[in-house]
C-alpha cells in the first residue's frame, strides 16, 4: 500500500495539514511526490505557507527540500522560484500577491529543487488549484503551513493528510490526545437530518448565525458573527429549538455562554461548517461533551491518512515503531503510516 | 548609504575595532558563579568555546548573590557575504502623513478603519502603541492623528477572537497584530490563530493583515498567512501606505 494509491482516482484536490511545525508535512509531501514521479503521474503542488527552503525562519532547523520532475505543475511566488534550480516554465502570471511576490503557474522544463509558497489565503489556494487541474495536473496537493488546518476545510480541499509528532510534547500520550482531538474534529458526525440540510447549506453560505425550529422554520440572528455572542444565541433557544447554524467558528466562549444563558442547550445540535472552524482544546471539548454539548456538521473531512514524525527538533525522540503503534491503536478506520520507516512492511494499517 | 572611507571587502565581512578585519567584538554577560580568579577564568573559556579568539576579561563585578557580570573582549574569526544578502521588505513607496491623507481622499473615498491589538498573552504595547497612538513615536505621529483613519487600538492581552469581533463589529478595512514577547515561539500558534480564525469567519480575503515586532519579518509574514510584517525601525507612516495601497490593489474599497 501507499499513499499515492490512498489518493490517487479519488480525490483532484488534497491537503496536508500538521499538528504544528516540523511534524513531517514536507517529508509527506515528499513522499507522495516521489511515488508520483514513480508511477508517472503528473501532479500539480501549492502551498499556503512556505516548503523547500534549506533553513526554518523560526527554529532554525534544517528543513528538507522538495525535488520535482519534469512536467509537475506549481503554483508559488516569483521570488521563491527564483531560489529553486528547477527549470521551470511561467504559464501564467496571477493577480494575487504575498510577501514574496505575486503567484505564478508554472510547469517544470527540467527537474530539479523548487522552493513553493501559495497565496496567502484559502480562496485563492483553491483558485490556483483549479488552474493546475485544468492545466492537466491528475491532483493538486496543498501543502498546509506550521499548525494550520484551514486548508483541510472540505471547500477547499476533498481529502486531508494529517501528519503528527513528537514535536507537541515529550509524552506520547500528549501528542496522542491532542492529535485525536483533531481526527474527531475532522470526523465530526455529519447533519443527517434531510429535511434539514438544504436550509442549513444555506445559512452557511449567507454567512449568518441561525435557528431552526422543530417545524424547520428558520430565525435568524441580528448579529454579524457568533464570536462574542454566545449569550445572544442562548437567549432564542426557545423550547422547540431545534438546531443553531453557525456559519462561522465556534469558539470556547461562545459554548460557554451557551451554557450559561440557558439549560436548554442539551435539547439542541450546533451546526457548523466543518471541524477546521472549531477553536477548543481537547480539554474544554471533552467538558462540554460531559456537559452534553452536541456538535454537527454540514460537510465531515476525509481524512486520507496520518503520518507520524517520532524526532522532535528540540532534541528528543520516541522509539518510531512504539509511536506508529500506539497511534495506530487509538486511531480506528484510518491508516496511520510513518514514511520514513517506509510503507509496505510497517506503513499502512488497515 | 554611507560607505566606509577605506577599502572593504563585502564578501568577507568582519567586525572593526579600531583597525580593519581585526575582528574585535564585546560581549556582556553574567555567570550564576561568585565572582573571583575562577570566575575570570570561566568566563574566557565560555568566550572562547564562542569562537572568539584571544578572550580578554575587561571588567568583571559581583552582582552580590553569587553572580558576577563580565565584558569580554575577543577576536572573531568568521565573516559573511554582504554582497549575497538579500531581506524581503515591505515593497511600498513609503508616503508620509499628509500624501497618505490625500491617498485617502483621492482613491478610497471613505473613512479606512484599522483595528490594532497586542494579541495573547503579551502584555507589551510599546509596538501597537508607537504605530496607533496619537504621539506617535521618535517624531512620526501614530494613526490615530491621521485625518481618514480611524484607529482602534485594543491594547494589551486581547484574545484572537475578540480582535476578530471587534474587525466585524466595525467593519475593519485591516487588522495589525503585534508581538513582542516571543519566548519558547509563543508568538507563531498565536499569529495562526488568528489567521484560521479570519479564514473560519469567513473574512480573510476582505481584509488587509499585518504583523509587527521584533522577530517578524516581512518573509516570516509569508509563511504565516499574513500581508505584511514589519520589524524594529518601521513607522505609522510605513504602515499606512502599506495598509491603504494594498486596500486600492485588491479592490477591498
Amino acid at each position: 500500500m501507499s499513499l499515492l494509491k490512498l489518493v490517487r482516482e479519488k480525490y483532484k484536490t488534497i491537503s496536508i495539514v500538521g499538528m504544528a511545525k516540523n511534524t513531517g508535512k514536507t517529508m509527506t509531501l515528499n513522499h507522495l511526490i516521489e511515488e508520483a514521479i514513480e508511477e508517472s503521474v503528473t501532479i500539480g503542488i501549492t502551498s499556503i505557507g512556505r516548503d523547500g527552503e534549506s533553513l526554518d525562519l523560526v527554529t532554525e532547523t534544517e528543513k528538507p527540500k522538495i525535488f520535482v520532475e519534469e512536467g509537475t505543475l506549481v503554483a508559488t511566488t516569483a521570488d521563491m522560484l527564483f531560489m529553486g534550480d528547477a527549470k521551470v516554465e511561467i504559464i501564467s502570471v496571477t493577480d494575487y500577491k504575498t510577501p514574496l511576490g505575486s503567484i505564478i503557474i508554472g510547469r517544470v522544463k527540467d527537474s530539479g529543487y523548487v522552493q513553493i509558497g501559495g497565496p496567502q489565503t484559502v480562496k485563492e489556494t483553491k483558485e490556483v488549484a483549479n488552474k493546475m487541474l485544468e492545466l492537466g495536473a491528475e491532483f493538486v496537493i496543498i501543502d498546509g503551513a506550521l499548525d494550520r488546518i484551514s486548508s483541510a476545510a472540505p471547500s477547499v480541499s476533498e481529502g486531508t493528510i494529517l501528519s503528527t509528532g513528537a514535536t507537541l510534547s515529550r509524552t506520547v500520550d500528549k501528542v496522542i490526545e491532542e492529535t485525536l482531538h483533531v481526527v474527531n474534529l475532522f470526523k465530526l458526525p455529519e447533519i443527517e437530518d434531510e429535511k434539514a440540510k438544504p436550509l442549513v447549506e444555506n445559512i452557511i453560505k449567507s454567512g449568518k448565525v441561525c435557528l431552526i425550529n422543530k417545524d424547520y422554520e428558520l430565525k435568524p440572528l441580528k448579529v454579524r458573527t457568533a464570536l462574542s455572542c454566545g449569550n445572544i444565541i442562548g437567549d432564542h433557544i426557545k423550547e422547540d429549538t431545534k438546531y443553531v447554524v453557525v456559519s462561522g467558528s465556534l469558539v470556547k466562549n461562545t459554548i460557554e455562554d451557551i451554557i450559561k444563558t440557558t439549560r436548554r442547550y442539551k435539547d439542541i445540535k450546533i451546526i457548523i461548517s466543518d471541524g477546521t472552524k472549531v477553536f477548543i482544546k481537547p480539554k474544554d471539548w471533552i467538558r462540554f461533551q460531559h456537559y452534553g454539548v452536541k456538535v454537527e456538521v454540514l460537510n465531515s473531512i476525509n481524512l486520507i491518512a496520518i503520518t507520524t514524525n517520532p524526532y522532535a527538533p528540540e532534541g528528543y525522540y520516541f522509539d518510531p515503531n512504539d509511536f506508529l503503534e500506539k497511534m495506530r491503536a487509538y486511531v480506528k478506520g484510518v491508516p496511520v503510516m510513518d514514511v520514513v520507516l517506509g510503507g509496505d512492511e510497517y506503513g499502512i494499517y488497515e | 548609504m554611507a560607505v566606509a572611507t577605506e577599502k572593504v571587502d563585502l564578501t568577507k565581512v568582519k567586525p572593526y575595532g579600531d583597525t580593519m578585519n581585526d575582528g574585535m567584538v564585546q560581549l556582556g554577560f553574567t555567570l550564576p558563579v561568585p565572582d573571583g580568579d575562577e570566575a575570570v577564568e570561566a568566563a574566557k573559556q565560555l568566550v572562547k568555546k564562542m569562537g572568539l579568539n584571544e578572550p580578554s576579561v575587561v571588567y568583571h563585578e559581583d552582582l552580590g548573590i553569587g553572580y558576577t557580570y563580565f565584558v569580554v573582549y575577543g577576536k572573531c574569526q568568521h565573516t559573511v557575504d554582504y554582497s549575497k544578502i538579500e531581506v524581503p521588505k515591505v515593497e511600498v513607496d513609503t508616503m508620509s502623513k499628509s500624501e497618505v491623507e490625500e491617498y485617502i481622499k483621492e482613491n478610497i473615498k471613505r473613512d479606512v478603519t484599522i483595528v490594532g491589538a497586542c494579541t495573547g498573552t503579551d502584555a507589551h504595547t510599546v509596538g501597537i502603541d508607537a504605530i496607533m497612538n496619537m504621539k506617535g513615536y521618535a517624531g512620526h505621529f501614530g494613526l490615530e492623528r491621521y485625518e481618514g483613519i480611524e484607529a482602534v487600538n485594543m491594547g494589551s492581552q486581547v484574545p484572537n477572537e475578540e480582535l476578530v469581533a471587534k474587525a466585524i463589529e466595525l467593519n475593519a478595512d485591516a487588522i495589525l497584530v503585534s508581538q513582542v514577547v516571543t519566548q519558547k515561539d509563543v508568538h507563531i500558534p498565536n499569529l495562526t490563530e488568528l489567521v484560521e480564525l479570519l479564514e473560519a469567519e469567513g473574512l480573510r480575503d476582505k481584509i488587509v493583515l499585518v504583523c509587527g515586532g521584533p522577530r517578524l519579518s516581512h518573509e516570516l509574514a509569508k509563511e504565516l498567512g499574513y500581508d505584511a510584517g514589519f520589524g524594529t525601525g518601521s513607522f505609522a507612516e510605513d504602515v499606512a501606505s502599506f495598509v491603504v495601497t494594498e486596500i486600492v490593489d485588491r479592490n477591498l474599497i
